[in-house]
């Protein structure tokens, strides 16, 4: 093959104007198409979890879930209220959370682990807290400061902990309206099912495939390379990344083995990778509608299943609006690749983004900001859903009051005490988002690692980084600006401070709505505002980017407007 | 009943609580950390090292057995007759192994010069590799890129003469490059 003989001018690669706007329309219909078609049986699967019908395979699960729920010494039909159901998830989180801390602090004692440091405590604390509240910000890099010990039992197990207590709260949630006096569920039964049967078996086959695509799954921390072509040294930190990889997309967690997250190309080799990652962090937020359909109505959860995907479309539409890079960004992605999946793993609250976030352009960065303001466009595994709830029943108490009439949900009053409890749910969001906010700059903690020089004002994107990493951690979010430059303890702290809240506080509220909705007596009346159709699916629309442009427009206005 | 009777059944019913709900929680942590945090991942290496050996590895690339890098990992290059990678501080993971096909064909007229190979012949190397990373993305879910090692190394294994340098920095006995890993694992 020694072309070098021929003389002949070959032809460049043309066409590119045509290629390049055909490949984003044939890779967002597979996204879509894909996730979409799945979801359905997807989400019939959950929706019999949630109501314990038969599910496929029911005889052999139930002998395996019969036997932990043994060890564990539960009796799995005690139903639980909102607060018993409460008090379990938060003790099983605390207790991970205590777990991974000691871990990561002792972590160089652990056997083939000497060449890496304990966490310091501040950075130890906030790492468990962001892992088990499904946030994954990470004030380290993983290749360099953690072992393959660390990066494997406990991280990768609170993978597992952290989405599966947000989906057994979202059936705890979903339980409060369709089953009159009979508690919420049991909150261990819900988890040891979720991760066995629902978690497990799809992080195990995808991790497999992202194997098949290059991703690296062995024991080894590092290979070592003598000599590269240019006679060079060159270390490569390898570890079992597959497995952290699958869970970590699925789970809407987004820690990532490498510090670049899924940028680096051992967590993310290819387009086809690329592509697979974002199903696998769309799949179970847009199942839930769908199980929601099947569990209330196929009209309410089809009306809500459109409503998501329009807000996400908006959201998408926004991103694309500008191109990005090439700086901060990989080739192997481009600008599309890039703009799509970061705003599916942010708009999902994965936030493992695949580019460095300053490589964006403001209207990526807006679009982003945007999904962790709402939370629930496709938002993350079970909360999403919960939160889109929230809005529905916000919905309906303003409607409520445009046409004087009571609000009514599922033919059941909505008292003006859930209405209280689901817009305290709104508001803390913001509270969470802006108070640390004003708290870094009034305490000059935002100017020293945005290193702002003395007496000199801090840039708008300098503002939009601080502002993005409190959304982030409300949120529960992930994807950050500063990364390793915000291991300080003031960062470390507060983060650790709003993403507890940002997660604890509001599946409690919507608890105890869910609770206080089980006792309600129903009528067979028909609702005097249809939570379905065409009209409810404009108002809801409108009503939660309004509220979300209301609450946080100018504090917009002053960040990515102006960047 | 007396305020203080009232008291002791109260912190006696809070005890119990406490007890009953701690049981369940430790013991739910301790069999999940087992099953998902040791079993599941182990399972998968094991899986991987006997049946994926080349990607669960890292996609490592040798010559005449000895690693001289990852596929999937930009490695320095320096010389005038190799292509060169994005500056690290360029991308997103500072490690990105790949270039632009706008960015390879422009510096084919370089490595041209430098090693006297002629222009169209780097142009069809580029374009098979281009044409390469087509396929493995099935064309649409990628812009079209070229992996710098990859054709780095197709050069030294269509030109030994021309890199005989750099082959022996790999392995001083051969001249030849017997090179594998290199294009496996494609899907």
């Amino acid at each position: 093959m020694k072309s070098e003989l021929c003389g002949c001018v070959l032809p460049l690669p043309k066409e590119q104007d045509g290629v390049n706007l055909m490949n984003p329309i044939v890779e967002l219909i597979v996204v879509f198409g894909g996730t979409l078609s799945l979801s359905v049986p997807f989400g019939l699967y959950i929706a019999r979890m949630i109501s314990y019908e038969l599910r496929p395979l029911e005889a052999p699960l139930a002998r395996v879930e019969n036997g932990f729920y043994k060890i564990i010494g539960i009796d799995k039909d005690k139903q639980m209220t909102w607060k018993e159901y409460s008090l379990a998830l938060m003790l099983t989180n605390v207790i991970v959370a205590g777990f991974i801390f000691f871990m990561l602090v002792f972590q160089n004692l652990l056997p083939s682990s000497t060449h890496v440091n304990g966490l310091s405590i501040d950075l130890a604390f906030h790492t468990a807290i962001s892992f088990v509240t499904n946030t994954d910000l990470q004030h380290y890099a993983g290749d360099q400061q953690l072992s393959v010990i660390s990066q494997m039992i406990p991280l990768t197990f609170v993978m597992f902990v952290a989405p599966a207590s947000g989906i057994a709260a979202a059936f705890a949630f979903i339980r409060g309206f369709i089953r009159k006096n009979f508690g919420l569920g049991n909150f261990y039964v819900d988890f040891i099912r979720i991760i066995l049967t629902l978690l497990l078996p799809l992080a195990f086959g995808s991790a497999l495939l992202l194997m098949l695509l290059g991703v690296p799954q062995t024991l080894q921390s590092s290979v070592t390379i003598n000599h590269t072509l240019e006679g060079h040294n060159q270390t490569i930190t390898t570890g079992p990344v597959a497995s952290l990889e699958s869970i970590k997309d699925l789970g809407s967690n987004g820690g990532g083995y490498y510090g670049a997250n899924s940028g680096h190309p051992f967590e993310n080799p290819n387009g086809l990778s690329n592509t697979y990652e974002m199903f696998l962090m769309l799949i179970i937020p847009l199942s839930f509608p769908i199980a929601y359909a099947k569990l209330v109505g196929k009209a309410r959860g089809v009306s809500l299943l459109l409503t998501i995907l329009i807000a996400f479309g908006i959201l998408l539409a926004i991103a694309f609006s500008q191109v990005s890079g090439p700086t901060g960004l990989e080739t192997r992605f481009g600008s599309f690749g890039t703009e799509f999946f970061n705003t599916v793993s942010i708009s999902t609250n994965t936030g493992s983004a695949n580019s460095a976030l300053s490589g964006m352009s403001p209207n990526p960065v807006m679009s982003f900001l945007l999904g962790m303001f709402i939370q629930s466009v496709p938002g993350a595994d079970g909360t999403g859903i919960m939160y889109m709830i929230i809005y529905v029943i916000i919905t309906l108490f303003l409607v409520g009051l445009m046409v004087g009439k009571t609000p009514e949900f599922m033919n059941m009053k909505i008292n003006p005490k859930n209405v209280k409890l689901a817009v305290f749910v709104f508001l803390m969001h913001p509270a969470l988002i802006l108070i640390p906010t004003v708290i870094a700059f009034t305490t000059g903690n935002a100017q020293s690692v945005l290193s702002v020089p003395a007496g000199k004002m801090t840039t708008a994107s300098g503002y939009t980084q601080a502002l993005y990493e409190y959304t982030s951690a409300s949120a529960n979010n992930g994807s950050d600006y500063l990364g390793t430059s915000a291991n300080t303890p003031f960062w470390n702290w507060s983060t650790a401070i709003v993403m507890f809240l940002g997660r604890y506080a509001p599946i409690v509220l919507m608890l105890a709505i869910a609770g206080s909705f089980t006792v309600k007596d129903r009528k067979e009346a028909i609702e005097p505002i249809r939570t379905h159709g065409p009209l409810f699916i404009s108002i809801l629309l409108v009503m939660t980017f309004l509220l979300t442009a209301l609450t946080f427009f100018p504090f917009i206005v002053i960040g990515p407007f102006s960047m | 009943m007396s305020r203080e009777k009232e008291f002791k059944i109260l912190e006696q019913i809070k005890s119990q609580i406490n007890k009953n709900a701690l049981s369940p929680a430790i013991k739910v942590v301790i069999l999940m950390l087992v099953v998902t945090g040791i079993v599941y991942p182990l399972v998968l290496v094991v899986i991987g090292q006997s049946t994926l050996p080349y990607q669960s590895n890292g996609s490592l690339i040798t010559i005449n057995g000895k690693v001289i890098g990852s596929k999937l990992i930009a490695q320095d290059f320096k010389s005038p007759k190799f292509f060169h990678p994005r500056p690290s501080s360029a991308s997103a993971s500072n490690v990105d192994p790949d270039i632009t096909s706008e960015n390879a064909l422009l510096q084919i007229s370089n490595v041209s010069q430098a090693t006297g190979i002629n222009q169209n012949a780097l142009r069809t190397l580029v374009e098979l590799n281009i044409e390469r990373n087509r396929v493995s993305n099935m064309v649409a879910f990628a812009p079209d890129y070229v992996n710098v090692l990859e054709i780095n190394l197709e050069l030294l294994n269509q030109y030994p003469d021309v890199y005989s340098t750099f082959l022996n920095n790999a392995d001083p006995q051969k001249t030849t490059a017997g090179i594998t890993g290199l294009g496996g694992g494609e899907s």
